[in-house]
């Protein structure tokens, strides 16, 4: 018999009624397969976890502000780490904002998931399977934190279920009166990190399973990208945020009308990315530091909205352009009249009348319809009026010879831009500075606030620059979704002998210290170099904004395959849970550890053997801050641009306290003090040049051979001395035997270390006394007590 | 780089140089260069801290003059690849993670003698010295200068938002204290 869920009545006992809920299946529920001590792990399940990560990755405060003012009882003065009203010291206080940062991130990606579960489970029921491709492991983070293997989307239903729960526990904690201890908050950070991880995974698998995203494809097509590659006579609908249901209702429309020809459809931010993955005919705007340019440009006919992303005054800068605005989640509603249920023709008649700056429609479907009739109707009246907040020719110079270099705008600038300097170069013709301003800037439009003769600066900035903006138009390879198990079997090995030198992961937002170009170059190098680039979000985007000489981008000119030298797209914001999620892949299918309900295990192989640096250069919001949470507590150094030190917290390392850095040896428990590696676990570079080197450095693991050590060691060295014109002060911290050494440059590095007092053999060109410990290839590096022989 | 040391007043403009970069009751006292000079010439062990936007010539000229009179210097971001070949007592190190280390009374410092009493910031990019100078003054018990052109709330002292020119003249003002205190 097939027992199905739903309400029965047995006959004969019409009075009865039986319902049947969720039906669990033998070998596919929570329990049946735990393999380690913490599935479903509770706040403080961890801890233990956490304070060897703390231990060794102190956190460090750089508060944007020496007071609380979270009770009635402040404002508090805590400057001096000097205890408010409530016993709350400047250092508990900063932890706690990092718990509540990591909340909010938290919360944000997965009540996207839980969006988009409800919806999906709606469309296509609980049963519809999970399929990301060619993996066994299809859900590594769930699998690993929940100590489940899901098969249908309707497995998620209790893994959103226990991150809600626990984010509930989490935020009780920073209530006043509450958790107190800066250690506490942040192993509860780590957890909150790890759950916005959890929230992620299950977003982005949902949608790849159920809406058609590509499923591990190395090879998917590439995508336009940049400010200059629509078609602006066209009537232009551009959808802003991070959530595809919307979107994808838009693009099933238009698909099915034969509309692409005739209306331009694209997206800002990472809605973009998930377009793209649906329907490869959208194209890419750019990150959220376009949004206000975009806008403000009067390009688009119609702005739909989802969440995440999407800036607080769109409807307010939209209205002056008569820009009618489509918001479709409930998150995000602006005080817009809710016409979920009006006709689509009385809501189009409102929005072209200008009756309603506005609407908010729930019901997607309906969404579907009526943007691209709204923006038939639109285009045409749009563009017949001209309407740009752009100023024309004449306005333009009359607005820039106003400037009285008085440098307000320079102080409210987050990048501190020199606007002033490009005003005089305009009054004189030269709008170079402007172009160069262009890229620079983020976006934000605090200048205009801040010009005391009403200059509109960001206006004045984007007129200048439209040489540079018509010719914007980059590629991006679409959204690949997961790394799969036959790529990590193929290069798992590498990246634990360390032969590849590292995965480094570009991640985040475009809130970057000196323009999008940084990012290029970065990974341009260090693609050149044999690096794994992973990507994903707005910095994904920003990586094939730019050309060589050959017009190609990188997307152009490296493959998308999980091996050296390639560079991978693996989607949107959501999607950044795969690249956390591939080195529980290498854990479990390279090394054969079990992942179900096993955190401590994996992070701790992780931590220890797995070259993965995360680079968040231009993090801005809380997403960005709980994603590298996550990944530190799974054991995978982050660095962010200078703007992450206004985080308030970096778990960095002392190298000078050799203490930090003994390990175990899992064969039989011995101590080993190792080098620092990784030295950091959240830090930030000030510039590219000093991030090259950094991100080498942080690759080094306890576990490499010599070989890949060699490999290592040689890149941090070159990659110091090319950028910041120097031998790294510590490499030879990172020298155990003379094997480790760049063969190319042994015998002079042999003489270094010499002059720093080791001992060599030069007969056999051997270090006989100097080194930290040896090299042993059969070391089996833990911080986990329980995992060495013996052990409990 | 002049010899001679113009009349200023670097105290006017005390205000935060990023208008919302406002932390707290307390914010740095406005100094004159002659008493940042003072300071830096008396301490037991300061250390200058000079990062990327030390590479402007007038600017580099004074950093390096300062490191002349024995001021050891940490450079942070790629300030090194200015500094390294200047015979001066320079050391790269990542700005957060010094930060971190300074608050650490257990770091001991570039050579090995132990942490400083007294740092002085100048030539970093403004949010960021900022961040940094928030945790060693909130953590530490290290007086710190900003010797910048930014006003620095979160340093015991600072100038207020100089010009370039004044700022120039500021940098030669302390350089004069160094080296009358050597003579």
């Amino acid at each position: 018999m097939i027992i199905k869920k739903g309400s029965f009545v047995i006959e004969g006992l019409e009075n009865v009624q039986i319902n049947i809920g969720r039906i669990v299946e033998h070998g596919h529920e929570a329990g049946s397969e735990v393999e380690g001590p913490t599935p479903r792990p509770e706040i403080i399940s961890l801890r233990d976890w956490d304070y060897r990560l703390l231990d060794r990755y102190n956190p460090v405060y750089t508060p944007t502000s020496d007071m609380c003012d979270y009770c009635t009882y402040g404002k508090c003065d805590l400057t001096g780490n000097k205890e408010g009203a409530c016993g709350i010291d400047l250092e508990g206080q900063s932890a706690r904002q990092a718990l509540i940062t990591s909340i909010m991130g938290a919360a944000c990606h997965t009540a996207h998931g839980r969006h988009l579960l409800n919806y999906l489970i709606k469309k296509y029921g609980e049963d519809h399977p999970i399929d990301v491709g060619p993996s066994n492991l299809k859900a590594p983070l769930t699998e690993t934190i929940m100590g489940i293997q899901p098969v249908t989307i309707g497995d998620f239903l209790p893994v959103l279920d226990y991150v809600e729960e626990q984010l509930t526990q989490l935020t009780a904690a920073a209530n006043t009166g509450q958790e107190g201890a800066a250690r506490d908050f942040e192993s509860k950070a780590l957890h909150a990190g790890m759950l916005d991880l959890l929230g992620m995974e299950v977003a982005d698998i949902i949608q790849i399973s159920c809406m058609g995203l590509p499923k591990s494809d190395e090879k998917t097509p590439m995508a336009e990208i940049g400010m200059g590659i629509l078609d602006t006579q066209k009537p232009v609908v551009i959808c802003v945020g991070h959530n595809i249901a919307a979107p994808a209702y838009i693009l099933d429309y238009m698909d099915r009308e034969g509309l692409f020809d005739k209306i331009e459809i694209a997206g800002l931010c990472c809605t973009a990315h998930d377009m793209t993955r649906y329907n490869k005919t959208a194209k890419v705007i750019g990150t959220m530091s376009k949004e206000l340019k975009y806008i403000r440009s009067g390009i688009p006919d119609v702005l739909v909205t989802d969440e995440q992303c999407v800036r607080a005054d769109i409807l307010k800068e939209a209205k002056r352009l008569h820009i009618p605005v489509i918001a479709t989640n409930e998150k995000i509603t602006y005080g817009l009249p809710d016409r979920s249920n009006d006709s689509v023709d009385a809501i189009i008649d409102d929005l072209v009348s200008g009756k309603h700056a506005g609407a908010l429609i729930l019901d997607l479907e309906k969404v579907g319809d009526l943007v691209p009739k709204l923006a038939m109707k639109m285009g045409p009246i749009r563009k017949a009026k001209g309407l740009t907040a752009l100023p024309d020719e004449d306005e333009f110079k009359r607005l820039v010879a106003k400037c009285t270099k008085c440098l307000q705008c320079t102080r409210d600038c987050p990048q501190g831009l020199p606007i002033a300097d490009a005003m005089v170069a305009a009054v004189s013709g030269d709008l170079a500075p402007f172009e160069i301003l262009h890229d620079k800037c983020v976006g934000c439009g605090r200048c205009d606030y801040s010009c005391p003769v009403d200059i509109p600066v960001l206006n004045v900035i984007e007129k200048a620059s439209q040489r540079v903006i018509r010719e914007e138009r980059g590629k991006v390879r679409i959204g690949r979704g997961q790394i799969g198990d036959p790529e990590i079997r193929e290069e798992g090995r590498n990246l634990v002998l360390g032969t590849t030198p590292g995965v480094l992961a570009f991640v985040g937002c475009g809130n970057y210290p000196d323009g999008t170009r940084d990012v290029y170059d970065v990974v341009e190098e260090m693609l050149q170099r044999s690096y794994i680039i992973v990507s994903s979000g707005c910095a994904a985007m920003d990586i094939g904004m730019y050309k060589d000489k050959e017009g190609k981008t990188l997307y152009e000119r490296y493959p998308g395959r999980f091996i050296k030298g390639n560079l991978l797209n693996t989607g949107s914001c959501v999607s950044n849970a795969h690249i956390a999620a591939t080195t529980i892949k290498v854990a479990s299918i390279f090394a054969g550890r079990k992942t179900k309900g096993n955190w401590e295990e994996i992070a701790d192989y992780v931590l220890n053997r797995i070259g993965a640096v995360g680079v968040a250069w231009g993090a801005y919001s809380q997403k960005a801050f709980a994603i590298a949470t996550g990944c530190n507590r799974l054991g995978i150094p982050v660095v962010a641009g200078p703007h992450g030190t206004k985080y308030r917290r970096a778990f960095i390392g002392k190298p000078y306290r050799k203490e930090n850095w003994n390990i175990l040896d899992a064969r039989d428990g011995s101590v080993v003090n190792v080098e620092p590696a990784p030295e950091h676990l959240l830090i930030t570079a000030g510039t590219k040049e000093e991030l090259m080197p950094l991100l080498a450095k942080l690759c080094f693991r306890p576990s490499d051979n010599s070989l890949g050590r060699a490999i290592k060691l040689t890149h941090y060295i070159e990659l110091s001395e090319k950028y910041l014109k120097k031998m790294p002060d510590d490499w030879h911290t990172y020298v155990r035997s003379e094997a480790d050494l760049p063969v190319a440059k042994r015998e002079q590095l042999i003489k270094l270390l010499e002059g720093k007092g080791w001992k060599i053999d030069w007969d056999k060109k051997k270090i006989t006394e100097g080194p930290l410990r040896k090299v042993d290839v059969s070391f089996q590096p833990t911080n986990v007590p329980r995992l060495c022989k013996g052990g409990k | 780089m002049t010899s001679a040391v113009k009349a200023i007043d670097t105290t006017r403009q005390a205000v935060p140089f990023d208008t919302g970069n406002i932390p707290g009751p307390k914010m740095a006292k406005a100094v004159m260069p002659s008493v940042a000079g003072k300071m830096l010439a008396k301490a037991k062990r300061p250390l200058l801290i000079v990062g990327s936007e030390v590479h402007d010539r007038d600017v580099l000229e004074r950093a390096v003059a300062i490191g002349q009179t024995g001021v050891q210097i940490a450079a942070v971001g790629n300030a090194y690849t200015s500094l390294g070949d200047k015979g001066l007592d320079v050391h790269y190190e990542n700005m957060h993670a010094l930060a971190s280390y300074l608050c650490d009374p257990g770091w001991p410092g570039f050579d090995g003698k132990g942490g400083y009493d007294l740092v002085a910031f100048f030539g970093i990019t403004y949010y960021y010295a900022s961040q940094a100078i928030s945790a060693i003054k909130n953590f530490s018990g290290i007086k710190v200068i900003s010797m910048d052109r930014y006003y620095h709330p979160n340093a015991d002292m600072s100038f207020g938002n100089l010009k370039n020119d004044v700022f120039i003249a500021a940098l030669d003002e302390i350089i004069a204290e160094l080296r009358k205190d050597k003579q």
